[in-house]
């Protein structure tokens, strides 16, 4: 089917305030995040933004009639083009469909539209003593669908986990507009076995199984107390060897954060008044809590740290601690100020590996940018082995591009071949599909059969995911 | 100008990795809620713009001028990216290519002509009776502003029938000993809408030790003109106003409105002026200016006599975009406002929340506008302020207007105007 016709019959079917249509306004679908669509956006036919579930299911129907793609979207702030209509079709904004439907303090759970802001939740929730705990670096701008829909996480994963830990249940609209719920229809339980677990399966499915439109949260207790150890490395291996000791001193922070020697001279580039002392690693440790716990923690943390470090400090007052975080928080901003002429691009940047292998993969990326002659600047959630790797080159010399690739590619062979994996939080989407096979094998095939058994036109954000 | 080669549009483009936060801190978009709306769109247009992927048209034009130039993008953007600069570029390029008669008669001709200016505000305070709709139909301002004017029109507040530059001598001497030789930057708002505000500036700097001079000749400090395509208008303004400003031997350049300020930062000025002949000038210039708050706290540190018979006045303040995202002014007419005897100060919960004024927005894009005022309305209403305190005349005009259409009973000025009140006080005391 022609572009023009799907957006005459959308029109009709939707009106023109749900339908964005004209060339121009489409192009603005045409990318989010990643370097891939940086280099090649692709625009949608059309844009649907939906305001209810009855508009999902119209569009799904109409598309799965007329046999046509469809991308379902949040804020776009995903780094592996999931969200982008790279092989033409329908993109489903979901990001005005926004509403807290409710906040049911005494059952311990919020049940929200796909379209509301991952901060905006929280703030809201805050309001009674209550928060979502998966905290990706995007908080302000990603929307929980999409977290959904990614299995997002974050700086505190290592102690809160991923978003599938909270999801209880999801309204989903599937591709030929049927309507189903995961986790049961009227449930408000915390606790569920009953049934094949499809909300487990959904979420992290990237939106090629159907469309999230209602999503059940557990919330946690909001912790009252907050602590941040800083402790600086002369050598590399020394950080994850810490961070084990940590572990095993019985203790769980809530977040454990490395910059390499590339990240504190790009941080302190950035931000010379951050000052971060020059070394081979500094470890950022944040444990949350009740009070005396967060201060037994602390100092448990410090002597630990202290064996193998040159400097730890401790903070639990504010104003040190949001300076010393902020070291970790503009890291992913600063990376592109190691070169005057340089953009960071996000491109393998979310590969996670076994802890006993973190100080192998950070050397072993170094030598590799050494050999593409690529600057990189690495960090990332040391207590779960994700590292994040920011390539920092001129985007329009065609050479570097090329180069920075290749790079890539490595990196991610560098994660399997280290018993890791490509992408630790971010996702696949079409960037890392290529090693869908590589890492799943056989698996891949019947992931293929479960969409089949979901998509049987294969119509949902076709080739994205394996 | 060359599109292609300004610095932004050079340097800034291939930083954007499209992370999304300028869309999560955008008031437009906050409202209309579809990428074109969104400071990375804008972003992503600008670099279409310059690759020759989409055409230099009004459509794109229409996209852009979404934006309404708060500046709270640039502010927050982690990659430093001058995102209002980069759609300031991209609608002088469009509206080079697609000149708009209507926009050269009010940028080009009134408002590069104060005589003109005060002139035609003169008409508009005969005309006002009549209805701003006449007086536009009458000069094809129609054309320019189309769709909104009925409703536009209420925004306008009656137009005082002496312009402040008619009141003010050009030499205000130093009662007592001088301190300072202040040049007193006359913005076109205060001036001509509100010229009670310039009148307690030069009462409460003349009375602290500064002679204040208003230079006869200086012209629009070129914000309205950056906003609606006109650059080179804009760059030809700024240098005029440094080769006034720069004959004198001033101390500071002090303005009241935050607008103007920030139009005549040192960061403006080398985004006009920068690739010029003028660029020195430029920064000489700039670096004396100074906003009238920071002036009087940073500098002067003023302070008022100690009135425990003070009526107690509960005040909240709205941080005017210029003065905070783009010049990171918030403490001091907080300070300000705080030692003025009587003052209590209540603060919104978003205090730097664009009213959805921004000069000439309210007027083109009024329903955009009136969504963005009416959130900051309700913000203001919470605190139970009776009064709203500001540092820009758009701003004050455009919470004036939400004043009366949400039927509130307070009233908006400007710090400086509470703190002539207290000076008379002084007065009165040490008399």
């Amino acid at each position: 089917m022609e572009g023009a016709s799907v957006r005459k019959d959308l029109l009709s079917l939707l009106g023109k305030e749900k339908v964005l249509t004209e060339e121009l306004d489409l192009m603005y679908y045409s990318y989010d995040s990643s370097f891939l669509t940086q280099l090649k956006p692709e625009t949608p036919w059309a844009v649907v933004l939906p305001a209810s579930t009855a508009d999902v299911q119209a569009v799904m129907k109409y598309a799965y009639d007329h046999q046509i793609n469809v991308v379902p979207r949040g804020a776009g702030t995903g780094e592996t083009g999931g969200s982008v209509a790279l092989n033409g079709g329908i993109v489903l904004d979901l990001s005005n469909f926004n509403e807290i439907v409710e906040i049911d303090q005494k059952n311990m759970q919020v049940i929200v539209r796909p379209g509301v802001i991952h901060a905006e939740l929280n703030k809201r929730l805050a309001e009674y003593n209550l928060f979502f705990p998966p905290d990706p670096g995007s908080s302000q701008m990603c929307t929980v669908g999409g977290m959904v829909a990614n299995n997002a996480s974050g700086l505190r994963a290592v102690k809160y986990g991923c978003t599938e830990q909270y999801v209880l249940g999801l309204e989903i609209v599937l591709p030929n507009g049927d309507l189903i719920y995961a986790g049961g229809i009227k449930a408000r339980t915390l606790k569920n076995v009953s049934g094949l677990n499809l909300t487990k399966l959904m979420v992290g499915s990237e939106g090629v199984l159907g469309v999230i439109t209602q999503i059940r949260l557990r919330c946690w207790p909001k912790p009252k107390a907050r602590g941040i150890v800083m402790a600086v490395f002369d050598s590399l291996d020394d950080a994850p060897a810490t961070v084990l000791e940590i572990y095993q001193a019985g203790i769980m922070p809530s977040g454990m954060e490395i910059l390499d020697s590339s990240a504190i001279s790009a941080v302190n580039m950035y931000k010379p008044e951050i000052n971060l002392p020059d070394a081979e690693a500094i470890l950022l440790f944040e444990v949350d809590g009740n009070p005396p716990s967060v201060d037994y923690e602390g100092n448990v943390i410090q002597e630990v740290a202290g064996r193998r470090a040159r400097t730890v400090e401790w903070s639990t007052e504010p104003k040190r601690m949001a300076q010393l975080w902020e070291g970790r928080s503009v890291t992913a901003t600063a990376a592109a100020r190691v070169r005057a002429d340089g953009t960071r691009v996000f491109a393998g940047e979310d590969i996670s590996v076994p802890l006993s292998k973190v100080a192998d993969t950070l050397r072993a990326i170094r030598k590799l940018a050494d050999k593409y002659g690529i600057k990189v600047v690495n960090y990332g959630h040391i207590g779960d082995g994700n590292v994040h790797t920011a390539p920092v080159i001129n985007t329009s010399i065609p050479e570097e591009v090329e180069q920075v690739k290749k790079l890539v590619h490595e990196i991610h062979l560098l994660a399997i071949e280290l018993n890791g994996s490509t992408t630790g939080e971010h996702g696949v989407g079409a960037v890392r599909r290529p090693y869908a096979e590589m890492e799943h094998g056989l698996a891949v095939e019947y992931m293929k059969k479960v969409k089949q058994a979901f998509d049987d036109k294969g119509i949902m954000n076709p080739n994205k995911l394996f | 100008m060359d599109f292609k080669n300004l610095p932004p549009v050079k340097e800034q483009i291939m930083k954007c990795v499209r992370c999304g936060k300028c869309r999560s801190v955008c008031p437009v978009f906050a409202e209309l809620r579809y990428e074109s709306a969104a400071p990375r769109g804008h972003v992503f247009m600008v670099q279409m713009l310059r690759d020759g992927v989409v055409k230099p048209s009004e459509e794109v034009s229409k996209r852009l001028t979404h934006c309404l130039m708060c500046e709270n993008c640039s502010a927050n953007c982690p990659s430093g990216i001058d995102i209002h600069e980069l759609n300031a570029a991209a609608r002088s390029y469009i509206e080079q290519k697609n000149p708009s008669i209507g926009k050269e008669l009010l940028f080009d001709t009134l408002w590069t002509k104060p005589s003109l200016l005060n002139l035609s505000t003169s008409l508009m305070w005969g005309a006002q009776k009549a209805g701003l709709q006449k007086l536009a139909r009458y000069t094809g301002l129609t054309k320019l502003l189309p769709g909104s004017l009925p409703q536009a029109e209420k925004i306008l507040e009656a137009v005082p029938l002496r312009n402040a530059r008619s009141m003010i001598p050009e030499i205000n001497p130093a009662r007592g000993e001088r301190e300072y030789k202040i040049g007193y930057f006359l913005g076109c708002a205060t001036d001509l809408l509100y010229p009670d505000i310039a009148l307690a500036a030069i009462e409460v700097l003349t009375n602290n030790g500064c002679e204040v001079i208003v230079p006869r000749h200086s012209k629009c400090c070129g914000l309205p003109h950056i906003a609606n395509g006109k650059l080179e208008t804009a760059q030809s303004l700024a240098i005029h106003n440094c080769q006034i400003y720069n004959a004198y031997d001033f101390d500071y350049i002090i303005t009241d409105c935050g607008s103007c300020s920030s139009a005549l930062s040192a960061k403006n000025m080398h985004f006009l002026l920068g690739q010029t002949e003028h660029a020195q000038a430029g920064e000489i210039f700039a670096a004396k200016v100074m906003d009238l708050s920071k002036f009087l706290i940073d500098v002067l540190d003023i302070s008022f006599p100690v009135n425990h018979n003070a009526k107690p006045i509960t005040v909240t303040y709205h941080d005017p975009c210029h003065l905070a995202n783009a010049q990171k002014i918030k403490d001091q007419p907080r300070e300000l406002l705080r030692r003025i005897p009587g003052v209590k100060l209540a603060e919104m919960s978003d205090t730097n929340y664009c009213c959805g004024g921004s000069g000439t927005y309210s007027i083109t894009h009024y329903q955009t506008s009136m969504k963005i005022l009416d959130k900051k309305m309700a913000m203001i209403k919470l605190t139970g302020a009776e009064t709203v305190a500001t540092c820009c005349p758009s701003c004050t005009m455009q919470l004036n207007y939400g004043i009366r259409k949400h039927n509130m009973k307070c009233s908006v000025v400007h710090p400086i105007q509470l703190a002539r009140e207290a000076s008379k006080k002084k007065a009165v005391h040490s008399a």
